[in-house]
């Protein structure tokens, strides 16, 4: 395609008019008569192909766009797409000191204001000013770096050879990239839910939602009281503020309960996101699976941040939906590093995994497996406990005599720890068992004494007593040192209590990620702003962290073991395992 | 734990407004010092997932650049992997000539795999290690550059050119480069 918008609507009119009917057939590329015609492309069509240029670095031919950075660096698309500093929402970034200014169709095709007692200066460092882009300005900074003001563009920008086809579905994509705000936002609110699941305790619940909703209440508090005429503090706030209309928008939180079987939930959710369409869903418990949640959040492109739950989807493209952490998948993934890092294991001694056939038990084995033959291993033999099967002595000595493996993992719950007293023998002891402290819950202090020196406990949680918070900006965190944990000591107690951890923790987010959203209320927004946040303490896992993309917040889990004793300590094997 | 609430934002705007009052457009040629410094004895991890004794690698018999970089990072870590990628290229079949090593500052995230994800991004070839590790480790790393940052989205863009075989002299690059000025500052040290 090598011509404007423009110029194929009115030289497909002329055309038309000059050659009638049939010849209107091949207006779609003006000036064609006599060549071949190709088909037009539909709007949807343009958007995609453009999306595939900001997003991935690739032309419509599938070949990487081309460009320079630094004046001289010759860089193809694909090393440098417009999506890695212009970010997925095009609000651009602010990163070692290089601003990176926004290029959605919002903001191009206005001028870009910087007043200072006007409210709109939202950012540092400062970028030049400049008059609304038109098709062709925009055109001609995209390729020479060149501004309508005469001025150059950083060189860190690169400066992209396309052609004139290529230019303008860039430019058609970046008139629609976050144009219109999203659903969920009207002008005077920002309107959420969270996804809860029938089973979950009202404990639970209540815990997770308790500092969210005060958090809303305060807001909405705030913001009635800036209503009233002539209020001083609210002038304040309006010129403090980098999104003035957020003093007096209000919060909603919807609560979205999801009844009977897991196959109808989507269903429930459609119908309330119809109702009461969100911005984003916030927090959410299920015991269960999250996928038909995580399914709906990424095909509505509607952002979930921290739902609670240990069975998220593991997907490294997915981009809607924020874990904690990747659950039970992730101490699978944890015994399956600390082993590999080990190196104690002779080159293809055998690994048997025993799994119960849960959510938990087959999350546990996939993690462990996938990191495994990622490590260069050959797969782990897998012997599988039939929901309702019980374990005992005789399950675990025949998986051992059978296979003669030296390292068992057992991924299973509470009811097996008596039943691992069959490894306590000699003959049929492992050189290393694998445990899950999680899916073991508090059984996990009743281990049988014998096995406790080879047996290695996949531990998610923080050892450390002294979490320190920060409050709004970004804060050194202390790296989780202590070396041991006793039963009494451990932070977080029950389940609610860890709901009521992470519920605090998401509310803190929320709060940043709502200023530093600067008015931009665009779902894409919402998870580049997060993408962007400093690590964050956290009283459960420790250290939470972000980065452009990144959809596990803690990454990693502890490995320990159990001393001997009615009152046993867990004692850490190596340092927070991440590798 | 104090509640942050939009009135303490306000704190934080008019530090943000007292910023704002200076000059404030990043600053684009780099600052060039000769440095001193003592190299850690630590065990990292490369994109293959083997471990690297860090000092070893860093008093290596070829030529040694280092630079700090993350697998996520948005503006500055592509300019710098261009970089190392662009002498790798005008090294041709000789890459492993030169040690180019590039140094997480996202230990949690930058697993071997998404390491070596990032490096078939940038064609990178053999003589360019991206290595991770705990995070004390790597901690150790960026302190004995005078690099360390307490978070990631903090960083800031430098590059080490080494001087002498025993580690403890280097070139050090404050800011981004151009391919022509990185070429000059390698040739500066013999790298050709």
């Amino acid at each position: 395609m090598k011509d404007t918008d423009r110029y194929r609507r009115f030289g497909g009119l002329a055309v038309a008019l000059l050659f009638g009917t049939f010849f209107s057939l091949f207006t779609v590329v003006p000036g064609s008569f006599g060549e071949t015609a190709k088909p037009a492309l539909s709007n949807q069509e343009r958007l995609h192909l453009g999306e595939q240029m900001y997003r991935e670095g690739l032309l419509p031919s599938g070949e990487p766009m081309r460009a320079y950075v630094k004046g001289d660096l010759p860089v193809p698309g694909t090393a440098f797409t417009c999506v890695s500093c212009h970010l997925r929402s095009g609000l651009g970034s602010v990163e070692g000191g290089v601003f990176t200014p926004p290029t959605n169709g919002d903001k191009l095709f206005q001028p870009f204001q910087l007043l200072f007692k006007g409210l709109e200066q939202k950012y540092f460092p400062l970028p030049p000013r400049r008059p609304a882009y038109n098709d062709e300005t925009l055109a001609e900074v995209i390729r020479s770096g060149a501004t309508p003001t005469g001025k150059a563009l950083n060189d860190v920008m690169p400066r992209y050879l396309l052609d004139d086809g290529d230019m303008a579905l860039l430019i058609y994509y970046l008139k629609e990239l976050s144009a219109h705000y999203s659903p969920g936002v009207t002008t005077t609110a920002l309107h959420f839910a969270t996804v809860i699941t029938d089973e979950v305790s009202p404990e639970d619940r209540n815990a997770m939602l308790a500092p969210l909703e005060l958090y809303i209440s305060i807001k909405n508090n705030q913001a009635k009281a800036y209503k009233t005429q002539g209020n001083r503090s609210r002038q304040m706030a309006e010129n403090m503020l980098v999104s003035k209309e957020l003093a007096t928008r209000n919060l909603t939180l919807s609560r979205w309960v999801l009844k009977g079987p897991p196959d109808t939930w989507r269903k429930q959710l459609e119908d309330y996101n119809r109702k009461e369409p969100v911005f984003a869903l916030l927090g959410g418990i299920s015991y269960g699976d999250w996928k038909p949640i995580h399914d709906f959040s990424e095909q509505n492109h509607i952002p979930c941040l921290f739902p609670m739950t240990n069975l998220p989807v593991i997907s490294e493209t997915d981009w809607y939906t924020l874990y904690p952490s990747k659950g039970y998948y992730q101490e699978g993934e944890t015994a399956a590093r600390y082993l590999h890092a080990g190196g104690a294991l002779p080159k293809g001694a055998s690994v048997v995994q025993i799994v119960r056939d849960s959510p938990e038990g087959r999350a546990l084995a996939a993690g462990f497996r996938q990191t495994w033959l990622d490590s260069g291993h050959p797969a782990p033999k897998t012997v599988t406990l039939k929901a309702g099967q019980a374990i005992n002595g005789n399950v675990l000595r025949q998986a051992v005599t059978k296979k003669k493996p030296r390292v068992i993992m057992v991924w299973d719950g509470g009811e097996a720890v008596p039943a691992l007293q069959a490894f306590a023998a000699s003959g049929s002891r492992p050189a290393l068992l694998f445990v899950s402290a999680r899916y073991l819950g508090k059984n996990l202090w009743t281990l049988p004494d014998q096995i406790r020196p080879f047996t290695y406990i996949t531990y998610p949680y923080t050892f450390s007593l002294n979490v320190t918070y920060s409050s709004m900006g970004s804060a050194t965190l202390q790296d989780d040192q202590q070396k041991t944990l006793s039963q009494a000591n451990i932070l977080i107690k029950n389940k609610a209590q860890e709901m009521a951890s992470l519920g605090d923790t998401l509310t803190q987010i929320l709060t940043m990620a709502l200023m530093d959203l600067k008015g931009n209320y665009y779902r894409d927004n919402l998870l580049d702003v997060i993408g962007m946040i400093a690590d964050q303490p956290s009283s459960v896992f420790g250290r939470l962290s972000f980065g452009p993309g990144q959809r596990y917040a803690s990454k990693g889990c502890n490995i320990v073991k159990l001393t001997k004793g009615l009152t046993p300590e867990l004692v850490k094997q190596s340092d927070w395992v991440i590798h | 734990m104090p509640r942050p609430t939009l009135i303490s934002s306000f704190a934080l705007s008019v530090l943000l407004l007292i910023l704002t009052l200076q000059p404030a457009v990043a600053e684009t040629k780099y600052q060039r010092t000769i440095e001193n410094y003592t190299i850690p004895d630590v065990v990292l991890v490369n994109q293959s997932g083997a471990k690297v004794r860090f000092r070893e690698l860093m008093q290596s018999n070829k030529p040694v650049i280092v630079d700090f970089i993350f697998g996520t990072c948005t503006t500055i870590c592509p300019i710098l992997s261009v970089s190392f990628a662009n002498l790798q290229q005008k090294l041709g079949p000789d890459s492993r000539k030169v040690q180019l090593v590039s140094i997480s500052i996202d230990p949690e995230h930058d697993s071997p795999k998404v390491m070596k994800e990032y490096l078939k991004r940038y064609r990178a070839k053999p003589g360019w290690d991206f290595l991770t590790g705990s995070r004390a480790d790597i901690d150790k790393v960026m302190y004995a550059f005078n690099a360390y940052i307490p978070n990631k989205m903090s960083h800031f863009p430098l590059t080490l050119i080494r001087l002498n075989k025993e580690g403890n002299k280097w070139v050090r690059i404050f800011g981004l480069m151009g391919s022509s000025e990185f070429m000059d500052e390698c040739r500066k040290v013999g790298i050709q």
